[in-house]
């Protein structure tokens, strides 16, 4: 018997319980994991712009190699903050424990950061953009792991059944390309002929519209997966308490940049273009935090 | 060996016994609870029934908490008990995210993880945990599940097909087991919660489970 249909018959009423304090993970996590979305994203638009673009984003090597260093250690120090121990981090490298996704992805962030620094290095220093080249895809190689296991950290929440959908994985990359497309209009779109922005304005505008289309298909079909998710979902639903920034979400992040660049395209305008892009990262962080937030609000008992 | 509990809810009057025993063997700090009961009112007036469900970690045997947790703090005994070493977590509330049923927290005094651990240093000593010394009905109900003459083996066999555990679909396969329960005690969707429907009103909880 479903648990709506037996509390229809028992009327059943929780008249004492003292459950963990709900919101465990808050917005520092979310900080954590835009900032992170920035960080790799980027490097992969550098990555794309040197092989379409090469005489116009040879220069932007060093800049962006610094963005995504910035971010990558933006999500870096907000996971920090968020330990209850921080001084004890330590102990991740010298007590790893290898089924733990945090594990695996605090040795994979280290190791990025050496490369971003390696790369900066190549760029600023050495000034060997043959050499920068040859390591700058395997640094993407690494980027995407980095990207992703965040959503290998959230599926091993065995207790928040919304975390558990495959599409976490898929949101988690497109979620890197929205930001780092974007992020790459709004900083370095001017540098760039706007057949470049017009490149990015596209992944800006393809990978919008895939995590609107993966957002409501966990909205729409989530339900009818499992009990809990039905009941997770309820609090973006309706009256529920998050319904307004899901929205908010959804439409700054997805429907209206996608939009706006359809727009720009029409108007060839570099301003509705760096408009988009504003709201993508602004309406990024919104959803995020929500789909963050909600599972915590259920009880476990 | 393989400890496990098994809770006979037909038993229990939630009289929190095992609440208070385990607090002070444990020297659970305020606001923070490693064993608690839950109470829920089936019914409406006059036809009304309370239940009470006590509440512990499952000591699972395909624990969440101690696969996600990045430095082994959560480990196993050889015994069986998911033990936690508090001098070992950074924190970072992974476990509290990971377990199913709610029973880990962070302890506001050391800021690390805790949970109950079957009293493990009782155990260690050849005692019974604190909550079922305390518990005046013998609901707990304590033991070796590998051991066939073992008390909760023998409940256990006794009790078939009247025996479950909390939220079998995650998993986890847990150590804590419980006769005589129906849906309104071990599936939490399956009871409202109604802001101010409480026994005590002006329950205050520190802020220690996380940022708030």
């Amino acid at each position: 018997m479903a648990a709506h249909e037996i509390l229809a018959a028992t009327q059943a009423v929780v008249t004492l319980d003292v459950p963990i304090p709900d919101i465990v993970w808050p917005w520092l996590v979310t900080v954590n994991m835009w900032a992170k979305s920035i960080g790799t994203g980027v490097i992969f638009m550098l990555f794309l712009l040197l092989r379409k673009y090469p005489d116009e984003a040879g220069k932007l090597r060093f800049p962006v190699t610094v963005v995504s260093i910035i971010f990558i250690h933006i999500f870096l120090l907000f996971t920090l903050a968020d330990l209850h121990q921080p001084f004890r981090m330590w102990h991740i490298f010298f007590h790893p424990h290898w089924t733990s996704a945090i594990t695996v992805g605090a040795w994979m962030a280290t190791l990025f950061v050496g490369l971003l620094f390696l790369l900066a290095f190549l760029s600023f220093i050495k000034k060997d953009n043959a050499v920068f080249d040859k390591v700058l895809p395997w640094v993407v190689a690494l980027a995407i792991p980095v990207t992703l296991y965040t959503a290998a950290l959230m599926s091993q929440c065995t207790a928040r059944e919304l975390w558990q959908m495959p599409t976490e994985s898929a949101q988690m990359i497109f979620a890197a390309l929205l930001s780092g497309s974007a992020f790459m209009i709004l900083v370095f779109g001017g540098k760039l002929s706007w057949e470049a922005n017009k490149s990015l304005a596209n992944i800006l505008a393809l990978s919008a519209f895939m995590s609107f289309i993966l957002y409501m298909s966990e909205y729409v079909f989530g339900p009818m997966k499992a009990e809990e998710v039905a009941a997770v979902l309820e609090y973006v639903k309706g009256d529920g308490p998050y319904t307004v920034m899901f929205w908010l979400g959804q439409w700054m992040a997805y429907l209206l940049p996608m939009l706006l660049i359809v727009l720009s395209r029409t108007s060839k305008s570099e301003s509705i273009l760096k408009l988009a892009a504003i709201l993508a990262l602004v309406g990024l962080y919104l959803v995020k935090h929500v789909w963050l937030i909600i599972p915590q609000l259920l009880p476990m008992s | 060996m393989q400890l496990g509990f098994l809770v006979d809810l037909h038993l229990c009057m939630g009289c929190k016994g095992c609440e208070i025993a385990c607090k002070v063997e444990n020297e659970v700090p305020l606001s923070t609870w490693r064993l608690r009961v839950k109470y829920v009112d089936v019914g409406t007036f006059p036809d009304t029934k309370r239940t009470f469900t006590p509440l512990r970690c499952n000591h699972c045997e395909n624990a969440p908490c101690e696969r996600i947790c990045p430095v082994s703090a959560l480990h196993y005994l050889d015994n069986g008990i998911v033990n936690i070493d508090k001098e070992r977590g950074i924190g970072c509330a992974g476990c509290v995210m990971a377990c199913p049923y709610g029973a880990i927290y962070i302890d506001p005094q050391t800021q690390t993880a805790d949970k109950c651990t079957y009293c493990a240093h009782r155990v260690a000593s050849s005692m019974m945990p604190a909550c079922v010394v305390a518990c005046p009905v013998q609901a707990n109900i304590f033991g070796d599940l590998d051991d066939p003459t073992s008390n909760i083996s023998k409940y256990i066999q006794v009790n078939q097909g009247n025996v479950q555990v909390r939220k079998p679909e995650k998993g986890t396969n847990p150590h804590h087991f419980y006769t005589n329960a129906g849906n309104v005690n071990l599936n939490p969707l399956a009871s409202k919660r109604i802001n101010g429907h409480s026994l005590f009103n002006k329950i205050t909880t520190l802020p220690v489970g996380g940022h708030h």
